[in-house]
């Protein structure tokens, strides 16, 4: 039997687990460890940790904090953030971690991703896409945590990286990110299209209803998403909650 | 009211250091023993809990008619205050058994509009969690969350760890506190409602704890064993907690379950049954760090298993047999394997070493008064009183 | 105490924290003369064939491994590309396997159909079992286990193959033979089935 991944993305900066909007406006959301304990008990598919300061402050992962997160996790674990060449790939993927996210680096320098590929499986190499829509709703692809625009067009990027050897692509939307107003359907529509690698839909998600589009009518590998796992009710009160097995088969199958 | 704080602190302290070995005792109704350093026993060989419990119910428990009065008092005075506003009260909500069916009890027995308010200290436990989910979300309430800095709170909780001090669970208990209060001041709630309640909580000796709104006693153990700054912990002073909050902003807090026949076990399973409500096993273990202090450190270090007042409060109210609690009490606090557990997850989370923590545990116990608290503070205050008062006589004659 | 393989391949810490949290000490080593004196022994693995392969050769290894399992019949679990390397050959490479089973290693073959089947098989699947042993005790085929791979084993010998799963296909998810057990699945990231799973490896083997 079939079924597709339903992803928690957090995101690291420091120590802390961080929410935003737009990718702006970092919300504390609070203790990293204890939010992948909670995660682990509730019996979720994987988890995403994004480091969101490492790029901006041209940082290394911590990778202290990253064995402490890897340690307490039963189920895949992806970890990406400034992550640059194949050494911190190995160091990260020795701590205990199945995948790395890498953005920025595989755009600025292409070539990691069959470096990367080659080395440690295709399987282990996640290639994460943040795109933002301009004043004519083209969407262009960007980088350092979407402060920098390129000329790049993701379905293009998304096709390149698959040739060079990535095994899954993390297409995010920047625009709907910490809105809660869906996915932006025409972005996953185009990506998914004109790529044959499992491909993971991020940004916007409000919760099952938003899952379910994307599998059904997109066929999305797998769903991502971040407020609709840390948020609840309309004071946004922090409070980590996952679909139980049984909401997600009967909406999904 | 001095005399006697002072009188139980040197009996306390005399108790622990100069008689370490007292002849073992245990109450003939309840399950308290001499692990308490201050029990005293009758002719009977009946603890002052359980007499205290009795002068409790004899003078001080209100009875059906007039508890109904002070449920109705309170519902019309909270209907009162809530006019034209989205909440008339505002509930701190843990996800534990007795915070989530106050919870219940208040929304839809009483009718009342909580604001609820969860305090997220690092440490929650996923069916505590999983509970206050199910609960706002099946009983349709408003929910707001304070989450910690938890880089201060580690820093604060290892401090206490540190100190050798019984009560390192007062930096989340305090934090506990001062939350709700602050956010019942910022969203202008007057009325703050609490699960204090004496059917399970009545017995609690002074000895195995200490007053968690010692914003005092918090400062001085932050200063001798802390490195990060306090600045970002909500702390509560002795005016915030004196004068501002109860005089000026004048809010009042409440504790319905007094007025009820509050039942745990048949709260449990009421819980379960309608709200989706998950156990998680013993008193206050929602949160890790509670399991580990009362399950572990506390016995480990201390001597005291904070059970047998749990199961004492039980007994005296009529919920348990002593045979039953007897029984319990022969259970292991903790399996090997979740001690393992629960203990290498603490010491993680505190980012300290197997050899720090082991050490640590083998310090000497010390007692809250070695350290400067706010008992200091009011026996300082009378000092100066009484020649303050010496001279407003002299003056008035 | 268990003994797991490091060939410089694979996710070893997970499964690390996975026997630690079911009470089992466990070591990792690549140094042959500890792996001979191994009791019990894990072979992870993660990536392709021939650098599986090539890495256990560079270390020394193979005839170390050939020894306690073959010889010893010391109890060895293959996960994923640890599992694969038992086999004779892969399609992904061109070095001979362990050859432990008398089964090859193939790529996928998917045909387009109404669901677009991607590469790899990445994701939880359900799973059948096809012998009783007490690896699955507990199990069953409503349990769940985290894959990912673009290559499975396939064989002849149907009396080796004691689990399946289906992707676009019916393909082969263990394969065992007294002593040496071989998943495709990842126990260490497959939750509560994964720690059952690997519970029973330590308590009967």
């Amino acid at each position: 039997m079939f079924r597709h991944r339903i992803i928690p993305v957090l995101l690291l900066d420091k120590s802390g687990l961080y929410k935003t909007q737009r990718f702006l406006n970092p919300r504390y959301i609070g203790d990293p460890i204890n939010a992948i304990r909670i995660f682990n008990d509730k019996e979720v598919d994987e988890l995403a940790f994004l480091d969101i300061g490492a790029t901006i402050d041209n940082r290394n992962p911590n990778l202290a904090v990253l064995k402490d997160i890897a340690s307490e996790c039963f189920m895949p674990l992806s970890f990406g953030g400034g992550i640059r060449n194949v050494e911190m790939i190995r160091e990260i993927l020795n701590v205990g971690v199945e995948k790395v996210v890498i953005n920025t680096a595989a755009v600025e320098r292409p070539r990691l991703i069959s470096e990367s590929a080659q080395l440690f499986g295709s399987s282990t190499i996640v290639i994460s896409i943040d795109v933002k829509r301009n004043h004519f709703g083209k969407p262009l692809v960007h980088i350092r945590g979407g402060r920098e625009r390129t000329r790049l067009n993701p379905v293009d990027w998304a096709v390149e990286a698959e040739r060079l050897g990535a095994g899954e692509v993390l297409i995010n939307s920047i625009d709907q990110d910490g809105m809660m107003q869906g996915y932006d359907w025409m972005l996953i529509k185009s990506v998914s299209d004109a790529v044959s690698i499992p491909v993971v839909a991020a940004g916007g998600a409000r919760g099952i209803i938003d899952f379910a589009r994307a599998i059904k009518d997109y066929e999305v590998s797998a769903v991502a998403a971040g407020s609709c796992f840390v948020f609840q009710g309309k004071h946004r009160a922090v409070l980590i909650t996952y679909p139980t097995r049984m909401e997600l088969e009967t909406a999904l199958y | 009211m001095i005399d006697i704080l002072d009188f139980n602190k040197d009996r306390n302290d005399v108790l622990r250091r100069i008689l370490p070995k007292i002849p073992y005792q245990i109450c003939t109704r309840t399950v308290m023993d001499t692990t308490d350093p201050a029990i005293t026993f009758n002719d009977e060989g009946v603890c002052n809990h359980v007499l205290d419990y009795e002068d409790y119910l004899k003078n001080s428990k209100p009875d059906p008619e007039r508890a109904k009065h002070l449920m109705k008092q309170m519902v019309s005075n909270l209907r009162k205050d809530g006019k034209g506003k989205d909440y008339d009260c505002i509930i701190g909500l843990s996800g534990g058994v007795d915070s989530s069916y106050l919870t219940w009890y208040v929304s839809q027995k009483l009718g009342l509009r909580p604001l609820v308010v969860h305090v997220d200290a690092g440490w929650n436990n996923e069916i505590a969690v999983s509970n206050i989910q199910n609960i706002v979300q099946k009983l349709k309430l408003d929910l707001h969350t304070v989450v910690l800095d938890w880089e201060v709170v580690k820093d604060l909780q290892v401090a206490y760890f540190k100190s050798s001090l019984a009560n390192i669970d007062i930096p989340q208990d305090h934090a506990f506190i001062s939350c709700l209060y602050n956010e019942a001041r910022k969203y202008k709630i007057r009325n703050i409602i609490n699960g204090n309640n004496m059917s399970t909580e009545s017995i609690l000796p002074s000895t195995w704890g200490y007053d968690a709104s010692d914003s005092i006693q918090i400062k001085s153990i932050h200063k001798k064993f802390g490195s990060k700054p306090l600045t970002d912990y909500p702390l509560m002073n002795p005016y915030q907690r004196f004068i501002f909050y109860p005089r000026i902003l004048k809010l009042r807090t409440y504790s319905p379950l007094e007025w009820i026949d509050y039942r745990k076990q048949e709260a449990k399973d009421f819980m379960i049954r309608e709200l989706g409500w998950k156990d998680y096993g013993g008193k206050h273990y929602e949160s890790k760090f509670t399991r580990f202090f009362q399950a572990h450190y506390l016995p480990e270090k201390f001597g005291y298993d904070k059970r047998k007042a749990h199961l004492s409060s039980l007994i005296v109210s009529g919920q348990m047999t002593r045979e039953e609690a007897l029984l319990e009490l022969k259970l292991p606090l903790y399996l090997e394997s979740e001690l393992n557990e629960d203990r290498d997850y603490f010491i993680k989370k505190l980012g300290i070493t197997h050899k720090e923590y082991e050490s640590i545990m083998h310090l000497p116990v010390r007692s809250y008064s070695e350290f400067p608290n706010s008992e200091d503070l009011i026996n300082k205050a009378r000092k100066l009183y009484r020649p303050f008062k010496l001279l407003i006589n002299l003056i008035k004659k | 105490m268990t003994t797991i393989v490091d060939y410089g391949m694979g996710n070893l810490g997970s499964i690390q924290s996975m026997l630690k949290k079911l009470g089992e000490t466990s070591i990792i080593t690549s140094d042959p003369y500890v792996i001979e004196q191994a009791s019990r022994l894990i072979l992870p693995g993660v990536g392709s064939f021939d650098s599986g392969m090539n890495h256990l050769t560079e270390l020394n290894l193979i005839s170390s491994l050939n020894k306690r399992v073959v010889q010893d019949k010391v109890p060895i679990l293959g996960i994923c590309l640890g599992f694969q390397l038992m086999t004779k050959s892969s399609m992904e490479g061109t070095l001979t396997g362990l050859s432990w089973f008398d089964a090859y290693t193939v790529k996928f073959e998917l045909k387009e159909s109404i669901k677009k089947y991607v590469l790899p098989n990445m994701g939880w699947r359900k799973v059948s079992i096809r012998k009783e042993i007490p690896l699955f005790e507990g199990l069953d085929d409503d349990s769940w286990f985290y894959f990912v791979h673009n290559f499975h084993a396939v064989t002849d010998n149907i009396e080796l193959v004691s689990m399946t799963s289906e992707y676009g296909y019916e393909f082969v998810a263990s394969l065992t033979k007294d002593n040496i057990l071989g998943v495709q699945f990842h126990p260490e990231k497959s939750h509560k089935y994964g720690l059952r799973l690997l519970q029973n490896f330590i308590r009967y083997y």
